[in-house]
């Protein structure tokens, strides 16, 4: 595997380019604004991260982002195209993997089988449904296996694992697609530091070969150390945008979200 | 062994058509979908075979493909229909259109018979012809349950959301339920009213969506396996229940009932726990040392991050 370094201090600095872009999104349910006028840009190779305090609408604009609530108003575009009215089943195919808040995996198949229906939308009709053959697992789901380090466990079901081994296996699931575009709600909820670091150095390294990622986090130090970029919102509305030591230095932010916790941080 | 072949004759074609029958209930339901339109199906099935039969003669697989193709269709139209609907509100919009079909049967005139139905639809098809038809059936769904496409049902099933996420068209696929469903039905209906050369509308009511229900629920509604575990079992089981006399169906329902609290996923979800069980035990190895792995994770980070470390390395 041959690393791209696209760093914005690597050697070989690449420009970015914005895959995908929100224009104004806002989510109204009746009178609450889950989300209201958000402006992002996800650039290629870069790792956009997502702060905000519990109920802020981090989640419903990932969702909306995907195409699995309806947007209030706004634009969403993809590769500079308008994809804001496209079925959300279409995403997946069009190079965009998420993961969700919760675990969702599926509890009667295994952790192998799990991570295999990410891959399955690359699948032709032939190997779809031949199911009487068995059939060899894709290279790309090999791969995000060792990748996010689930091998010893792929004969075991949801319910046998940690919820941070779970998150684990949900990572693959979302790599097993080949995706361009990585969108991961919480990845780390739930994990020993240890584990978090394992995650922040694969999101890291996938970056380098040129992943394009939006991450949604609480540990700010996590985020700091990991983004390129920071959005924060609270209620729905954006509050500070910008490289990461900057947007957690804004007042606002700190008065919003980080109060101590990053000065503790900090300090250390 | 000839002897008792031919004294249950009616019990082993009885079987097959009823896994068929089954079947167009358990496709829909792994697929979450609740729907019970293959009962209406194999009413579609049933007298447009018989009718086919008696007024033109055609061949018994002309008869019943044709009840099969009417039946898909009426299945998507069906399924763009109740496209909204999911749940109990689906079930009884689904039964609704069995039930409706049955008033069709009994206003249908001559071309249906009326309340008496249909008779001599004499045909050449025989035991063999269905066995083989359902045999067929059933590798066919087999084949569809393993790999790919019974893994993305399970997806749609458990859920949706996810599966949309995935890349999963969950309305194709929930169309595409109702119109092999109605093929499951129609084929079911087609068979049975040729075998027994009469159709009426006794004959396709609501016992059937009972019968379908009582083969999965006690069966497992996750296989085409528990379907026919089911199938076979309320196919015998009254006749083995003889000596019981008029407390048949007291048995009957104490046997469902009992199944429906303390088996939820039918006698296959015993089986496959079983069988699950004794997977475990051959992983427990691996299993455990990923335990292990974690617990010193936690004791002592400084060598869990080594150790990430050097696996890093390993995949650069």
């Amino acid at each position: 595997m041959t690393a791209v370094d696209s760093r914005p201090d690597g050697p070989d600095m690449q420009a970015p380019v914005a895959v995908l872009q929100t224009h104004d999104v806002a989510v109204h349910y009746g009178g609450i604004k889950a989300v209201d006028g958000i402006d992002l840009t996800l650039e290629s190779g870069r790792i956009l991260g997502i702060l905000g305090p519990n109920g802020s609408g981090k989640s419903t604009l990932l969702a909306a982002m995907t195409r699995l609530v309806r947007l209030t108003r706004g634009r969403l575009v993809l590769d500079g195209e308008d994809y804001t009215g496209s079925p959300p089943a279409q995403l997946a195919r069009r190079g965009i993997a998420r993961s969700f808040q919760t675990v969702r995996l599926l509890r009667d198949l295994t952790v192998l089988e799990n991570i295999q229906l990410g891959a399955d939308l690359h699948l032709d009709r032939k190997t779809r449904y031949g199911g009487l053959v068995r059939t060899a697992v894709p290279d790309a789901v090999t791969e995000a296996i060792e990748r996010t380090g689930v091998g010893d466990l792929l004969a075991l079901r949801p319910g046998e694992l940690s919820y941070g081994t779970a998150r684990r296996v949900e990572i693959a699931r979302a790599l097993a697609a080949r995706p361009r575009v990585l969108m991961l709600d919480e990845p780390t909820a739930g994990m020993n530091q240890p584990e978090r670091h394992e995650v922040a150095a694969l999101l890291g390294r996938l970056r380098d070969e040129g992943l394009t990622q939006l991450l949604i986090e609480h540990d700010v130090q996590m985020m700091v150390d990991t983004c390129d970029r920071l959005l924060a919102m609270n209620q729905g509305l954006p509050i500070a945008e910008g490289l990461p030591g900057d947007v957690v230095r804004e007042p606002a932010v700190q008065e919003a979200y980080l109060g101590k916790r990053w000065n503790r941080a900090r300090d250390q | 062994m000839s002897a008792w072949y031919y004294s249950h004759l009616i019990l082993i074609q009885g079987t097959f058509i009823s896994l068929l029958l089954a079947l167009s209930i358990q496709v829909p339901l792994r697929a979450g979908v609740f729907s019970f339109a293959g009962i209406g199906s194999y009413a579609i099935g049933a007298y447009t075979a018989a009718i086919l039969t008696i007024r033109l003669q055609v061949a018994p697989i002309l008869a019943i493909g044709a009840g099969v193709v009417l039946a898909m269709v009426a299945g998507y139209l069906l399924a763009l229909l109740v496209a909204r609907l999911s749940g109990l509100y689906l079930g009884m919009a689904t039964i609704a259109f069995a039930l409706f079909l049955g008033v069709l049967a009994i206003n249908g005139g001559e071309l249906t018979g009326g309340p008496t139905g249909l008779f001599g639809a004499l045909s050449t098809l025989t035991t063999t012809h269905v066995v083989v038809i359902t045999l067929l059936v059933v590798l066919a769904l087999a084949a569809n349950e393993r790999a790919s496409f019974g893994r993305r049902v399970d997806a749609v099933r458990e859920d949706p959301q996810l599966a949309v996420s995935l890349g999963i068209d969950v309305n194709r696929i929930r169309r595409r339920v109702f119109v092999v469903s109605g093929a499951l039905g129609a084929t079911a209906g087609g068979m049975t009213s040729l075998l027994r050369s009469t159709v009426s509308p006794e004959t396709i009511g609501f016992h059937l969506v009972v019968t379908a229900l009582t083969m999965i629920i006690v069966g497992g509604a996750l296989s085409w396996a528990g379907a026919a575990i089911g199938a076979v079992i309320f196919t015998w089981l009254p006749s083995l229940l003889q000596f019981v006399g008029e407390w048949q169906p007291l048995v009957y329902g104490i046997l469902v009932a009992f199944a429906a609290v303390y088996v939820p996923n039918g006698l296959l979800g015993v089986l496959q726990q079983g069988w699950r069980r004794m997977q475990a035990r051959r992983h427990r190895v691996p299993a455990e040392g990923a335990g292990a792995l974690a617990d010193t994770a936690t004791a002592d980070p400084e060598h869990a991050l080594a150790a990430l470390g050097n696996r890093a390395e390993v995949q650069s």
